[in-house]
């Protein structure tokens, strides 16, 4: 009788696990995009400047005497003669790059503010998903093409 | 409001509804009249397809930009979803 009273003793000062459906909430609203329809999204926005810089390769291929530059110079010209597509190539180079990198940033980046201790702490969590960072590292590429583009050519101008 | 026109699979967006469906044909029609559009302007085969694919790429992007908008969207998402 006295182990019976003691082992329900025991079992009624048990702690049990609290979960705050709140906080719970809050982990999953940290999730802002999904990862697999920005992957999806980013893949079209990123194939279209990749064709264009394939296309100037192949330029840079067939001719012999100019530069990488130079196609991409010829190629961006041929599409500012071209009526309705003037203002194609900054778009394709550049704004189409710069929103598969939000969205991607966006999927795989968790933020959560912990202001509940003594140290407030602001986390910063990236998953690993390769197609998302494949996306994201191909957009600063192209990036990276066109601004230098635009550097040498403003160079080349001042000259 | 809630727009159920595409589902998901992979890397691609297929119809889920009528509208749906209707979006895919135009966007086919579209692709079908700018190849023969600027097949009867290029001057050699070259450049039919150079043009085409680029044309053909973009008609891609706003099609998934608009069923990125209209997708059917799941009840319940894991937290670790895909």
């Amino acid at each position: 009788m006295k182990d019976k009273d003691e082992f329900l003793k025991q079992m009624e000062s048990l702690q049990v696990p609290q979960v705050d459906p709140a906080k719970h909430q809050q982990m999953v609203k940290m999730a802002i995009m999904n990862a697999g329809r920005s992957a999806t999204l980013g893949v079209w926005l990123i194939v279209v400047p990749c064709y264009f810089l394939l296309c100037v390769c192949m330029y840079y291929y067939f001719h012999v005497h100019t530069t990488w530059f130079g196609a991409l110079f010829q190629l961006i010209i041929s599409l500012d003669k071209t009526p309705g597509f003037d203002f194609m190539a900054p778009v394709v180079l550049f704004v189409l790059p710069i929103i598969a990198i939000v969205i991607n940033s966006l999927a795989i980046t968790h933020f959560q503010f912990n202001g509940a201790n003594k140290v407030k702490e602001f986390n910063i969590t990236i998953k690993i998903k390769f197609l998302n960072i494949l996306l994201i590292l191909i957009s600063l590429l192209i990036i990276g093409v066109f601004i230098s583009f635009s550097m040498v050519q403003n160079i080349s101008i001042s000259n | 409001m809630k727009l159920n026109w595409f589902t998901r699979k992979g890397l691609i967006y297929w119809p889920a509804s009528i509208i749906g469906w209707v979006i895919l044909v135009l966007a086919a029609a579209y692709a079908v009249y700018t190849f023969i559009d600027i097949d009867s302007r290029s001057h050699s085969g070259s450049d039919t397809m150079i043009n085409f694919v680029f044309n053909l790429l973009i008609i891609g992007l706003v099609y998934t930009t608009v069923a990125y908008f209209t997708e059917a969207r799941q009840q319940i998402h894991r937290h670790d979803d895909e």
